[in-house]
Order: C-alpha cells, then structure tokens, then sequence
C-alpha cells in the first residue's frame, strides 16, 4: 500500500466522532421528546426548586473558591521546597485525591468526623457532618490538589531570567509575589475557579452521602431522587434542562478562556529563584505539614476500622463480585474511550494539518460531552430507551457504555498533546518515507504508548469511580464497589464500609503508581 | 529531467518565482542568503508546499499535483528525520528496500556511525544524527534526492568524509541531488553546479 494512513483514511475516525455526538443528540431527543405537552412550566417557580437551585450554586461557588484560596499558600509552599521523594509523593497524592472514587474519601471522612468519628469528640456536641459542612469538607479535599497541582506548575514554569532580573531589582516578597507569580497563575486561578465550580456544581456521590436531606441537595442527586424514588420523569426532565443550561454554560465559558494542565510533568526547577527567609521557611514547612495531614488523614482514618474490622468470609465473598465487576466495568469503558477518543481525534488532526477553520469545531465536537452532566445525559438515554429496552437486563452494558463515552473528552486530553507532537514532527518525515498504514500505525503506537497507558488508567479511575450513571441504570443484579461502599456508609456500616473503601484504594493507587511512572520526571 | 517551470510559491505576502531543468544524474547545490527561498523550493519539489502556478516534472511525468508519498522524491529535512523512540537502526530501515538494508552496516561504517546504530537518537550527537538521517535518504530507492542542509552540524573533517561519500554514493545510484547549502567547500567538493538564489521573489533564479 503507497498511501499513507493520513490520505488512505479520509473519512477514518468520522464513525466514532459521528457516535460521541449521536450519543449527545439521542440523550437531547429524549430529553425534547417525553411528554413535550406536560412540561410543567410552573415547576421552576416552586419554593423546593428554587431551594435547591440556591443551595447548589452556594455549595459549588463555596467549594471552588475555598478550594483554590486555599491551595494558594500550599502551591507557594511547594514551589519554594526542594525536590525530594517525599514531595514528589505529595505531588503523586494530588493526583490520586482528585481522580479518587468519591466513595473512598466519604468513607474516610465519615470515619474521622462521623457521628462516631475519631475527631468529632474534639468538635463540639453541634458539630454535624451531614449537610454544607460535610458537602464542603469532601469537595475541598476533592479539589483542593488539583488546584495545588495547577498553581505549582505554573509557578514552576516562571522562567529563571525573571527570578535573576527580580533579584537584580531587589524585589520585596510582595513585589516577587505581584509581579511574577500572581503574573505566572492569575489566570489559572480563574479558571480553576471555573473548572472547580463546575465540578462541584455537578456532584452527586459527595451530596447523595452527605447531604442529609432535602435542605442540602443539589440538581444533580434532585434528578436522581425525582426519577428513582418518585418516578416523576417531568420533573427529572425540568431538572435536567436546568443542570444543563447552567453547568454547560459555566463550563463552555470557562473552556473559551484556556485550559488548566496539572498532569503534565514540571519543568525544570528554578535555580535562581531567591532563597526563602527563615520565618518565610517556617512557614512553608508548616503549610506542607498541614498539606499531608489534610490528605492523608480521611485515607489513614479508614486504617483503625479496617484492623479492627473481624469480618467473616462472607464479607469477603460479596465483596469479591462488586470488585470484579467494577473492574470488568473499567476495562471495558476505558477501551471504548480510549478507541473512541483516539478514533474521533483523527478528524481534528487531519483538519488541523491542512490549517483548515474546522479543526476548532472538530476538537469542541470531541471534547463536547464535558459540557453534558453525567446525569443529564443519563437521564435522556433513560428515558429514551425506556419503552424499546429491557433496561434491567441491558443496565451493565449501559453503564459501561456512558462511562466510555462519558470520559472520552478526558481520554482526548491526554492523548492529543502526544498526538499532535506527533504530528507536527514526523507528519512529514512519514510521508517522505512513504511508509504504508500499518508500518506508520506501529509507529504510531509505539510512540503514543506512554500517553495510551497515561490516559487509559486516568478514565479507568474515573470510570471504576462512577456512582451517577450506576445510580440511573444500575440494579441489585450487578452492584458495583462504589455502590456497595456507599450502601455501606449509608447504614452506618463503617467497617465493612472502610474495608471497602481500602481495597478499592488499592486498585487506584496502583494505577496512579503505574501512571506516575510514565512521565519521566513527573511533578 | 527535473523541470520547474514558471513555478510560483506564496509565503505569507511574498510570491517566490522559480525556473529551473536538472539533468539526471545532475549534482545541483542551491545557494542564496537566508529567507531567499531555497528550502521552500526543495519543500515544493517534495510536495510539501501548495503551489499557486506553475509546472513540476520528473522525467516528463507531471508531478505538480502528485502527493508526497507518490513522488520519486527522497528528503532530508533540517530537523526531525529520525523517530526519537526508534533506534538508529530500525530508523535506517523505514523507507529502504529489503535489499538494500544489507548494506545499512557497511555504509554506517563508512560514515563513522556503525556503533551508534542500536542506540535511541536522543543519545546521539547532532553530527550523528545527521549523518545517520543522510545515510538513509541515500539508500531510499527514489531517484531524485534532496538534501536542506546536510552538513550543518558537522566539524571540517567530518563534513569533508560526508561530502565525499555523497557524492561517491549518488554517482554509485545514478541519483539525482538537489542540495541547499551555506558552504563554498561543499559545493566546490560535491555540486556539479551551484545555483544561486539571489532574488527568488522576482524570479531572478
């Protein structure tokens, strides 16, 4: 064969673009289409409605600005110690915290400041959990790394020509702060805000368990609650248009403004960066002390229940199913992501070769599901699938499905940086060569490997973590770890709720260890 | 025969003008000061640069609107010629006939890269990689070669062993080579004639 992959595949890549977006458009046209003529209009003047959307947007503009505030000192802290193992371990627990299933870290919270919580003796006989406390404790703990590790790469990367100019200048520490790092990530900030807001304003695990009633629930477990418990699609679906209007909206702005990288690896570290005071020292110590504290506490809570567990074999043996399936329920999502991710990226690159206008809107089409709540596009493959398929029966492979097809703009982000790398050094050299397709996929692949495994155990976490779309389709016949765990937590069931939580802890820190180990000089 | 004629390439607001007919077996080295136009003219020969007007040929078969990957045309690029996550050798071999594979070694030797060959790029000096990437262009079964600067990054010694079995090389294949080049040495070592490219944009070439 003389052509080369790139000319031979014209329309390779188009199917998988063309499914990514049917998908979108099936969950719209059930959403448009069910009971279009008792759309109740008068629901969004209803005193309930108008509660929950006023609780959802507090909660969410208060995790993110507390989240990003706080990671503010913990990243200064960061970027002013030196590199070591324990720090980059630290960096390592970022990542893990923020891809987490959210189960694991109720959990831990639960067992730290629960009703019989190791810490809640210390807080007062008031204190409860359950409610915006709790719901901003765990989104905290959620975010807080992710932005720690946005804001220190942007430090980072603040060139070592501008700490010597700074020093030549004789800068003051509000000076340096002013006008090379606030400079550095002001704009991260925002969009971290964003990204976070985002996030947040979607949650649905963290405000199912933690919630505590109707006076603290969000759109997103309203949905839930309206089409599980109730079985009131109307109101499901008036809910759903709502969700998507705002969160799709926030996130569409906060995507035309830039995007944040935290998986990337650090640059070099500054060499000429000044040295810290002994005050300023003490400081930045103190906050990385508090910063491993925050993070390892709710992990290591979940440590004195798990010894002191004495579960029997039962226990063991229905926790081995949950596992397996959640697994199962992984692979098969990240190898329909990653395909889907890798296929409908191909359009893009092709356009973006020739220079043509249409690689913006082809990289949006593959991206666009970002912009959909799980819930939301869960909910109108539900009720459109609803009069045509055994849903009991099919649950499992729906649930694996929109979570494949749900995490492809994840999986698109880490493949792309490699892919057009790629692109933009061997395009050319490729052709010259006029290798055939096969001898340009194996090189391709080759050279695409690390990001491949990157990406595929980044949407494995997110997918095995799923609770939002199991909640529409799942049922008793397929329980997965997460549901299992929260089953667990929500009857009090703390040991076997830890132990849970513990096992499922080490299938993702082995994939973070996997994944930590593909950059060569990861941050 | 190479023929380009009445060739007309647009870079940004400029218009370059190229005329030009190689004999085959013709060692042509393109010379002219930076920005002239003279990697873009090896670019458009490889098919690499969308042209406004104007006609190509090889051996009177139209190339002007043939892809790159069907043109009898091999390149070496002033950078990005070798995978980076492929060894030298299996590098060599993309793009060079089965047959002439056998000879990678021996060449590789002549060359004073033979111990370099089961390495990564990475770990190669940029006189290496040069000389690893030329090697290849050679061997490829194309007859019309074109090489953007090949020797930059080598030392007087160096430069002088790689000219030599360039030429040795082309002459040896019956190739055709187009070479852009900052060096008198190398023109006076290796180019039949040089071509200057004083003025690309009015067509002076």
């Amino acid at each position: 064969m003389k052509l080369s992959a790139f000319t031979s595949g014209k329309w390779a890549g188009w199917p998988a673009l063309g499914l990514v977006a049917t998908a979108t458009a099936l969950a719209f046209g059930g959403l448009i289409g069910f009971n279009r003529s008792e759309f109740d209009w008068s629901y969004f003047s209803d005193p309930y409605f108008l509660a929950i959307l006023r609780f959802t947007l507090l909660q969410a503009t208060l995790s993110a600005a507390l989240s990003v505030v706080l990671a503010w000192p913990m990243a200064l802290a960061l970027s002013y110690l030196k590199d070591s193992t324990h720090k980059r371990a630290f960096l390592s627990l970022c990542v893990l915290c923020f891809v987490m299933p959210t189960l694991i870290v109720i959990t831990g919270i639960i067992s730290l400041l629960g009703r019989s919580g190791s810490l809640s003796p210390l807080l007062g006989d008031d204190w409860n959990l359950y409610g915006l406390s709790g719901i901003l404790i765990a989104h905290i703990y959620l975010n807080l790394p992710f932005a720690v590790r946005t804001l220190y790469l942007r430090l980072q990367s603040i060139p070592d020509a501008s700490w010597r100019l700074a020093r030549q200048l004789k800068f003051t520490r509000a000076q340096r702060f002013r006008r090379l790092e606030w400079a550095a990530a002001h704009s991260a900030t925002w969009l971290l805000l964003g990204f976070i807001f985002v996030i947040c304003f979607n949650s649905f695990a963290v405000v199912l368990a933690l919630g505590g009633g109707p006076k603290a629930t969000t759109l997103e477990v309203a949905i839930y609650q309206a089409l599980k418990y109730d079985f009131n699609i109307s109101e499901a679906l008036a809910l759903a248009w709502v969700q998507l209007l705002i969160a799709g909206s926030a996130f569409l702005l906060v995507s035309f403004c830039g995007k944040v990288s935290w998986l990337s690896p650090a640059s070099a570290p500054a060499q000429l960066r000044p040295p810290a005071t002994r005050l300023e020292q003490l400081a930045y110590r103190l906050l990385y002390a508090c910063g491993w504290l925050f993070l390892l506490a709710p992990l290591l809570a979940l440590t004195p229940r798990v010894i002191h567990s004495g579960v029997d074999m039962e226990f063991w043996r229905s926790l081995s199913r949950p596992l397996l399936i959640t697994l199962g329920l992984g692979v098969v999502s990240t190898v329909l992501s990653i395909s889907l991710a890798y296929s409908a990226l191909r359009p893009y690159r092709r356009a973006r070769m020739q220079q043509s206008p249409a690689a913006l809107w082809l990289d949006w089409l593959t991206s666009h599901s970002l912009a959909v709540p799980a819930m939301v596009l869960s909910v109108g493959l539900f009720v459109l699938l609803l009069p045509h398929l055994d849903l009991d029966h099919w649950g499992i492979w729906l649930v694996a499905a929109i979570n494949g097809l749900i995490t492809v703009p994840f999986a698109a982000s880490q493949l792309k940086p490699a892919l057009l790398n790629f692109d933009s050094q061997y395009h050319r050299l490729s052709l010259s060569l006029k290798l055939t397709s096969r001898e340009r996929r194996r090189i391709e692949w080759s050279y695409m490997a690390p990001a491949i495994r990157t990406a595929a155990a980044f949407v494995g976490m997110l997918a095995m973590g799923d609770v939002a779309i199991y909640s529409i389709f799942g049922n008793q016949d397929f329980v997965t770890l997460p549901w299992l765990i929260y089953g667990y937590a929500s009857t009090y069931r703390l040991d076997e709720a830890s132990l849970a939580s513990m096992v499922f802890l080490g299938v993702c820190g082995l994939l973070i260890f996997y994944l930590e180990k593909q950059s060569p000089r990861h941050a | 025969m190479l023929e380009i004629r009445a060739l007309q390439i647009k870079r940004g607001a400029r218009t370059l003008h190229y005329d030009l007919q190689v004999a085959q077996g013709e060692i042509i080295a393109l010379q002219g000061v930076s920005g002239v136009g003279k990697s873009t003219l090896l670019e458009a020969i490889a098919g690499f640069v969308a042209l406004e007007a104007g006609h190509l040929s090889w051996e009177d078969r139209d190339l002007t609107h043939t892809p790159p990957e069907q043109r009898p045309v091999a390149m070496l690029f002033q950078d990005y010629n070798l995978f980076e996550h492929l060894t030298v050798m299996a590098n060599l071999k993309l793009g060079v006939d089965v047959a002439m594979q056998s000879e990678i070694p021996n060449q590789a030797q002549a060359l004073g890269i033979a111990d370099q060959l089961d390495k990564l790029p990475g770990r190669l000096s940029g006189g290496q990689r040069q000389r690893a990437a030329l090697l290849r262009t050679m061997l490829r079964p194309e007859p019309l070669i074109l090489l953007d600067e090949p020797f930059s990054e080598l030392d007087a010694d160096t430069r002088r062993l790689a000219t030599e079995w360039t030429r040795t090389m082309a002459e040896r294949f019956g190739k055709t080579l187009l070479m852009v080049t900052h060096q008198s040495e190398d023109v006076s070592r290796l180019a039949h004639r040089a071509i200057h490219l004083d003025n690309a944009e009015t067509g002076a070439v």
